[in-house]
């Protein structure tokens, strides 16, 4: 299996980016970072793990215990700190371990999204999933689609700025 | 406005009241009170803006037991009802007189509603509904739209002063200074602090755009949030500084929520 670090010249461990410069250029490889929440799509993702169906390599997971304590703050973080795609997964509509908790996912990342499109980011790169417990050939799909999708959008655009000669324009 | 203020104060409806006064012809906002009535002008039109809400949340705060007096312009009003349905400030505790804006001004401000509802001094002038800018800004294809946004905000050199003079900023810490969510070491700032505070603003802003009149670099901030105020008013039909309440605030229904497929 290829190491995750392969992709990105950044991170890479000095002995790897030797090889790179030896070897001809790898193909990109996106990173994605997957909020998952506790109680659904979690386990769903454990239950794709334990039925051993394979899925790409490019995934990150950090647990949440609900995907509506995602904030803004975490997503514009991760995005500035390279990750090509976000993808937030949590329980349907209805299914909140906390009731009402994947409302406020809906409409933040919905809003996300547009803002995201409006400065100039692909909001392709953020996903919003509903992903039960039981759905661990549907998280396999998600990650192997969404993969394919952040692949052909590139890498992540810069959060820094420009030099200055263009902002007079 | 002289007489209306002096009797709010000498009756006792009002501890203080916020309002205008000039010197050599230069307009400021003042706090008047029992000592300074003798300073009480006239009411006259100006097109200079303060963030006297900032004043009057500020002063609030302070002597949260006495009942401030207030006078206000559309923008001002919207950022009070705002501040009222947060809980900054108590319904009970501020009087409201309104101005309304001149011509000039509510065409410079592109201000849907330019008049408060409690309007006492001056004529009502038409709203100005759509903003040029934006409007340019929406057709622009996503790379030039980025290239855009960061050679604008290429120029700022977090002052907070955007965040300083917003009515609707009234949060005591603020994620802005935060240097874990923003990086607080390279100026100028990455799209990230402007982008967050603009996120923070949705459901908030009421549109009067002080940001942008004291951003020392000019940054565009107002589209950004006129962005912002479009999204929130399409997605949940909510307009910041209206009578509603806002969809903010509440968990909701299911009929509420937004579609999960996204608009293309």
């Amino acid at each position: 299996m290829k190491h995750w670090r392969d992709g990105c010249p950044d991170n890479a461990h000095p002995l790897y980016r030797e090889k790179r410069c030896t070897l001809k250029a790898t193909p990109f490889e996106p990173r994605i970072l997957a909020f998952l929440c506790n109680w659904c799509s979690y386990a769903g993702a454990d239950l794709a793990g334990v039925s051993r169906l394979q899925y790409p390599h490019n995934i990150r997971v950090i647990r949440v215990m609900c995907s509506g304590s995602v904030s803004p703050h975490h997503l514009l973080r991760a995005f500035r700190k390279g990750a090509d795609g976000v993808l937030v997964a949590g329980c349907h509509i209805g299914d909140c371990h906390y009731l009402k908790g994947n409302y406020m996912t809906l409409k933040r990342v919905r809003f996300m999204e547009e803002m995201l499109r409006f400065a100039g980011f692909d909001p392709a790169r953020l996903r919003l999933e509903w992903i039960s417990a039981a759905e661990g050939i549907r998280f396999a799909e998600v990650v192997r689609e969404f993969t394919a999708t952040v692949k052909g959008l590139g890498p992540m655009p810069s959060f820094d700025a420009v030099p200055r000669a263009f902002a007079m324009g | 406005m002289k007489t209306t203020i002096e009797r709010l104060i000498r009756e006792g409806l009002v501890d203080a009241f916020w309002a205008y006064r000039s010197f050599r012809d230069c307009h400021f906002p003042w706090l008047f009170t029992q000592e300074d009535l003798h300073h009480l002008e006239p009411w006259r039109q100006t097109d200079v803006r303060f963030p006297i809400v900032k004043l009057l949340l500020a002063s609030a705060r302070e002597n949260p037991e006495k009942t401030y007096g207030i006078l206000v312009r559309g923008c001002e009003e919207r950022g009070i009802e705002e501040l009222f349905k947060w809980n900054q400030l108590k319904r009970e505790r501020v009087v409201i007189l309104g101005q309304a804006c001149s011509k000039s001004l509510a065409a410079k401000c592109e201000c849907r509603k330019p008049f408060p509802d409690r309007l006492q001094y001056g004529e009502a002038v038409a709203p100005v509904m759509e903003s040029k800018k934006l409007r340019e800004l929406e057709q622009m294809t996503m790379e030039s739209l980025h290239e855009w946004w960061l050679a604008h905000l290429n120029r700022c050199i977090r002052c907070f002063g955007c965040r300083d003079v917003c009515p609707v900023c009234f949060c005591i810490e603020c994620s802005l200074e935060h240097t874990d969510l923003i990086p607080g070491t390279i100026l100028p700032p990455d799209a990230s602090f402007h982008l967050l505070r603009a996120i923070h603003m949705g459901g908030r802003c009421i549109d009067c755009g002080l940001c942008e009149e004291i951003c020392p670099a000019h940054i565009p901030l107002r589209s950004l949030h006129k962005k912002v105020n479009g999204l929130v008013r399409e997605t949940f039909g909510y307009t910041p500084g209206d009578g509603n309440k806002s969809p903010f605030t509440l968990l909701g229904d299911v009929s509420e929520l937004p579609s999960l497929s996204r608009r293309t």
